[in-house]
């Protein structure tokens, strides 16, 4: 599903060169549930957003579901991220003056679909995550998880084969957490590919896979069901 | 996508009220202020008769004194004396045309208890109404002998006609014009060239005259021009016939000239004839004598004067104010915007989609301003007729918004907002959406 | 004003939004100062003495039309029953309405047999009441008895042989020197008349001719059909004396038509299209100036939005409202200053441009500090509310998650 090579990135300014991750390699085969951890500063976001096709990279290789993505145009890459990859975002992100009605459409729109089947597909999200109810409910009139919520159906909406969670639920109390989780482990059992960046410890654990980055480089592959003890201090 | 992008525009213009409307209030204004300057420059230097106006020619002879040209660089004066207008009358070249000047009359119907008013005529050859295509409501006008000898005979225009006969066909009855009768042998329709292009000696845009006498009845009455009369000679001019025989130049000249050939040999007559008057002293000048079509001949005249060419001038750069500000607050509103914008990009818009949102957004703002300057140009029109236009004359009709004006300023509006929102458009376009999704 | 340095550094982040202000500001400032200036050469010229007492002279126009008419006596009878009118102060025939823009006008030179065309001036026939009608003020010699006054038709061989002229025509032809005595020709010098009198001002008809202060008048009247009579009234009974004066000469002679006509409405319709340029300079300059300054409000707001936390944690670094509030002032002063710098060349090359094209005057350089001046108060007018907002932001702000 997600094939990265010795992918390679850094930030450059007048003074400072850093590298935010270097010789990354990681492979997720289709099916899979991964949680990434490590500490604030280690190459997570960085991963996640050239993974999400958010950023480029400066040398190495990636294959999004067989795709060389390296090279590819701006469109292309925004039909990619549309049609194969669902966001879900700690803080959301949901736009608060849609209702969520449209905020599900968003991605839909971009896909091109017929208004027939994006009704269809919106309310069969909304219903999967809980909140058929509410579809013309303003973001602001829901609560934290139901905004999460909301922002899984919009992910889960275009039916793509791979989920990228960042923190999903980290500005979430611990029961509206463990409800995220619980969806998200559905989606995983439907037989959804899921990447999932975190750093809460048990969160993590509850992945079947899990990896540990460290100073922009996968350090720890093969830790599997153990977290990090550095990755539960951050 | 158009009715989505339209939608989400609509959206987003409503969530700042404020800003939004003083988005759409500076073009407006500025669209505003720029339709009424072009509205009535466009009026002042629209072809007033734009089917022919390529083969009416204005002719000028430079009968001006040795001293100094009419005007410099060495324009001819734009009118004829007596003289030279009765002997270019007698060539056959030019298939139509006619010598004519403005005078004024007391005008009285056939009741003697008529009050009688003052009238503007105009003394012209036979050809004047086949020149200008007049219209003729009834009617039509005088024979080759009425230019050459006295026939009291006249054509009225449609005011006049209205005012003497109460509009009805009045062909076959009489007027009195300073107290001597004429027959009405034609009536014209509603006739008002603007401007009024075959006498911009006497103010530009001035009305039609109302009645037309044939050329014949100047010398017998010893009819005075109502316009300027212009001389450089000492001439001492003690009566009407001196005053005929004298420099001064009054008389305006048209000739239609169908091609280049005629153009041409017509041009070589009047080289001709003033290089035979120069062996009779007349003409000190060098020779200058000039054939100048309809829209030539307003340029040449400053038709469209300073004043308004600056308003123009500077109401464009107002409008270039009002885009800069608009560039400012759309640069402002779209990167408040960006980490929406970055989501959607996360979702699978492309950026080229974004750009086209925005632009979408951006021209909804012109043409909502688009429509409130159009008012505001209507408004402005009304206030600057007030402030120009005189009562009698024709000038009422510049300040007058038409179709084709509209649309131009859609048009404008469109493009000067889409103009200002390309570059705010573009640069939240290309932002990188990875960094404006963390944190919001 | 340390704080110049980190606040330009922070603008220069910025450079478009910068820009775009002091572009604004540059462009308004050379608008309105070229504007401005033209507003006052008009007002300028408008305002020219004209030495007539011009809000009581009425003009009446007659025209007769029946073929029996007398000029020569309808016009001994009409100055009788005028002048006999209660409220009348004086009645002159007179050619010519100054500043109407229709008049007569000649060359005039002090020499004798000259090739030269001379000076063009207006000239204005009057008879012995003539300076009263007008309220002219005579600075130097006499004004025409009734016996130097001829009345002659139109087109005809004999002219008077005296005239008064303007001042300004008396020093332009002569000088410093005295021109009372002295002869003033015409018509290539073969003719001449001599100088008895000089008027402070006398305007031409034409507004905007050079040769506007220039006029010379003759003891004369024209006998022809149409018939100008100047008349001044009492102050302030003008408006109530016109439908009688006009009422009195129908009665008198019914073959003619009447008309009247202001001084006032005369010189207004001259004026008018300069009248009317100011009016509309005025409200666009107006107009850009609001607009200019909803922009700065405008985009000052945004970037208080955009800056709140930035302001909180100054807030809670120490920074107190005053020196937030100042920050927000010395940025602003500091765009309008670019603006002002670049408005001012910019200003310069509009006028000369104007200059080249429209043969409009140089511009006076004391408008640039002036509108610079302006320029600033208006920035901190517009900026101001902004800023204040900025400067109540709850320290607060800074640790609470937005």
């Amino acid at each position: 599903m997600l094939s990265m090579h010795n992918i390679s990135k850094v930030f450059r300014t007048d003074l400072v060169q850093t590298h935010a991750l270097r010789d990354f390699s990681l492979e997720v085969a289709a099916g899979e549930f991964v949680a990434v951890t490590g500490p604030s500063g280690s190459g997570k976001t960085t991963f996640l957003n050239i993974a999400g096709l958010l950023e480029n990279f400066d040398g190495g290789s990636y294959r999004l579901d067989g795709v060389d993505v390296a090279g590819l145009s701006d469109s292309a890459l925004a039909r990619l991220r549309n049609e194969k990859i669902g966001f879900i975002f700690q803080s959301f992100n949901l736009i608060p003056d849609l209702n969520l009605f449209d905020n599900v459409d968003v991605p839909l729109r971009y896909r091109g679909f017929s208004a027939a089947e994006r009704k269809q597909r919106i309310e069969e999200a909304l219903e999967k995550v809980g909140l058929g109810a509410r579809m013309k409910h303003l973001p602001s009139q829901l609560s934290g998880g139901q905004q999460q919520r909301a922002a899984i159906a919009r992910a889960l909406a275009g039916s793509p084969r791979f989920l990228l969670a960042d923190e999903p639920t980290g500005n979430l109390d611990s029961l509206m957490a463990r409800q995220v989780m619980e969806l998200l482990e559905q989606l995983h059992e439907e037989g959804t590919t899921i990447v999932m960046v975190t750093h809460d410890a048990e969160l993590a654990r509850r992945a079947p896979r899990n990896i540990h980055v460290l100073d922009g480089a996968v350090s720890d592959l093969h830790v599997v069901g153990t977290p990090s003890l550095r990755a539960a201090t951050v | 996508m158009f009715a989505y992008y339209l939608r989400l525009s609509l959206a987003s213009l409503r969530r700042h009220p404020a800003l939004s409307a003083l988005m759409v209030l500076a073009i407006a204004i500025g669209i505003g202020v720029c339709m009424t300057t072009l509205t009535v420059h466009t009026l002042m230097s629209s072809d007033p008769i734009p089917w022919k106006s390529d083969k009416l020619f204005a002719v000028r002879l430079d009968s001006w004194g040795p001293d100094r040209p009419w005007e410099e660089p060495n324009e001819p004066p734009p009118e004829l004396n007596w003289r030279d207008a009765t002997a270019l009358m007698a060539s056959d070249i030019p298939p139509r045309h006619a010598a004519m000047f403005k005078s004024m009359f007391t005008v009285q119907n056939e009741d003697p208890g008529f009050a009688p008013y003052m009238v503007e005529a105009r003394i012209t050859h036979k050809d004047f109404f086949a020149l200008f295509d007049t219209p003729f409501l009834h009617g039509g006008g005088w024979g080759d002998s009425a230019d050459k000898n006295l026939e009291q005979v006249v054509v009225l225009g449609k005011v006049a006609n209205d005012k003497l006969f109460g509009g009805e066909n009045s062909v076959g009855r009489t007027i009195r014009l300073d107290e001597r009768e004429f027959k009405v042998v034609g009536v014209l329709a509603d006739w008002q060239p603007v401007p009024k292009f075959y006498d911009v000696n006497n103010g530009n845009f001035d009305a039609a005259e109302d009645i037309y006498l044939p050329w014949g009845t100047a010398q017998p009455f010893q009819l005075r021009t109502a316009g300027n009369t212009n001389g450089w000679k000492p001439e001492n001019i003690d009566s009407f016939d001196a005053f005929l025989n004298s420099e001064s130049v009054w008389i305006q000249f048209w000739a239609e000239l169908p091609d280049t050939e005629t153009k041409a040999r017509y041009q070589a007559f009047l080289d001709a004839y003033v290089g035979e008057q120069k062996k009779l002293g007349r003409f000190p000048r060098p020779l200058n004598n000039r054939l100048s079509d309809v829209n030539q001949f307003m340029s040449e005249r400053h038709v469209v004067g300073d004043d308004n060419r600056v308003l123009v001038g500077l109401s464009f750069l107002f409008l270039a104010v009002c885009l800069i500000n608009m560039v400012g607050l759309l640069l402002a509103k779209f990167l408040g915007k960006a980490p929406e914008l970055a989501l959607r990009r996360a979702l699978g818009a492309s950026q080229w989609q974004i750009v086209q949102l925005n632009l979408v957004e951006v021209g909804l703002v012109g043409l909502l301003g688009g429509v409130l300057g159009l008012g505001l140009a209507y408004g402005g029109l009304e206030a600057v007729k007030t402030l120009y236009a005189s009562n009698d004359g024709n000038d009422v009709r510049l300040y007058a918004l038409n179709l084709p004006l509209a649309l131009q300023a859609m048009a404008i509006a469109l493009a000067a907002s889409l103009l200002a929102g390309l570059y705010p458009a573009l640069k939240v376009g290309r932002l990188a959406p990875a960094g404006l999704l963390k944190t919001q | 004003m340390s704080e110049i340095g980190p606040i330009l550094r922070a603008l220069l982040r910025n450079k478009t939004s910068a820009l775009l202000i002091a572009g604004q500001c540059a462009l308004t400032l050379a608008i309105v100062v070229n504007a401005l200036f033209i507003i006052v050469a008009r007002q300028e010229l408008m305002q020219r003495p004209t030495g007539l007492d011009g809000e009581n002279i009425v003009y009446v126009q007659s025209m007769g039309f029946t073929r029996d008419f007398r000029p020569e006596a309808v016009i001994r009878e009409d100055l009788d029953l005028l002048r006999r009118l209660p409220g009348v102060v004086a009645a002159s025939p007179i050619n010519a309405i100054p500043l109407s823009g229709g008049g007569s006008s000649r060359g005039y030179s002090k020499e004798e047999n000259t090739e030269s065309e001379g000076i063009g001036a207006a000239y204005y026939e009057l008879d012995e009441q003539g300076q009263k009608a007008l309220g002219l003020n005579l600075t130097a010699g006499r004004w025409f008895r009734p016996e130097d006054v001829q009345a002659l038709p139109e087109n005809t061989d004999q002219y008077p042989y005296q005239a008064v002229i303007s001042q300004a025509m008396a020093r332009k032809l002569y000088g410093e020197d005295a021109p009372l005595g002295k002869r003033l020709y015409f018509q290539n010098g073969q003719r001449s008349v001599a100088i008895i009198g000089v008027v402070e001002h006398l305007p031409s008809a034409w507004v905007h001719a050079e040769n506007f202060p220039y006029s010379v008048v003759y003891p004369r009247i024209t006998t022809e059909k149409f018939i100008r009579y100047a008349l001044r009234t009492e102050p302030g009974r003008r408006d109530e004396l016109m439908p009688v004066v006009e009422q009195a000469l129908r009665k008198a002679n019914a073959g003619r038509i009447i008309r009247l006509r202001t001084q006032s409405e005369a010189s207004a319709r001259s004026y008018r299209g300069d009248k009317a340029m100011n009016i509309i300079l005025a409200s666009v300059s107006g107009l850009i100036v609001v607009i200019t300054a909803l922009g700065i409000v405008g985009l000052a707001t945004f970037s208080v939005r955009r800056r709140t936390r930035q302001i909180g944690t100054r807030r809670a670094l120490g920074a107190s409202q005053w020196q937030v509030l100042r920050y927000f002032l010395v940025e602003n002063w500091l765009l309008t200053t670019i603006g002002v710098l670049l408005g001012s060349g910019l200003a310069v090359a509009l006028n000369l441009y104007l200059v080249e094209t429209y043969s409009l005057e140089r511009l006076n350089l004391w408008y640039l500090p002036a509108a610079a001046v302006l320029l600033w108060l208006l920035g901190w007018a517009a900026v101001y509310a902004p800023a204040r907002r900025a400067s109540r932001i709850s320290p607060a702000t800074a640790t609470r998650n937005i």
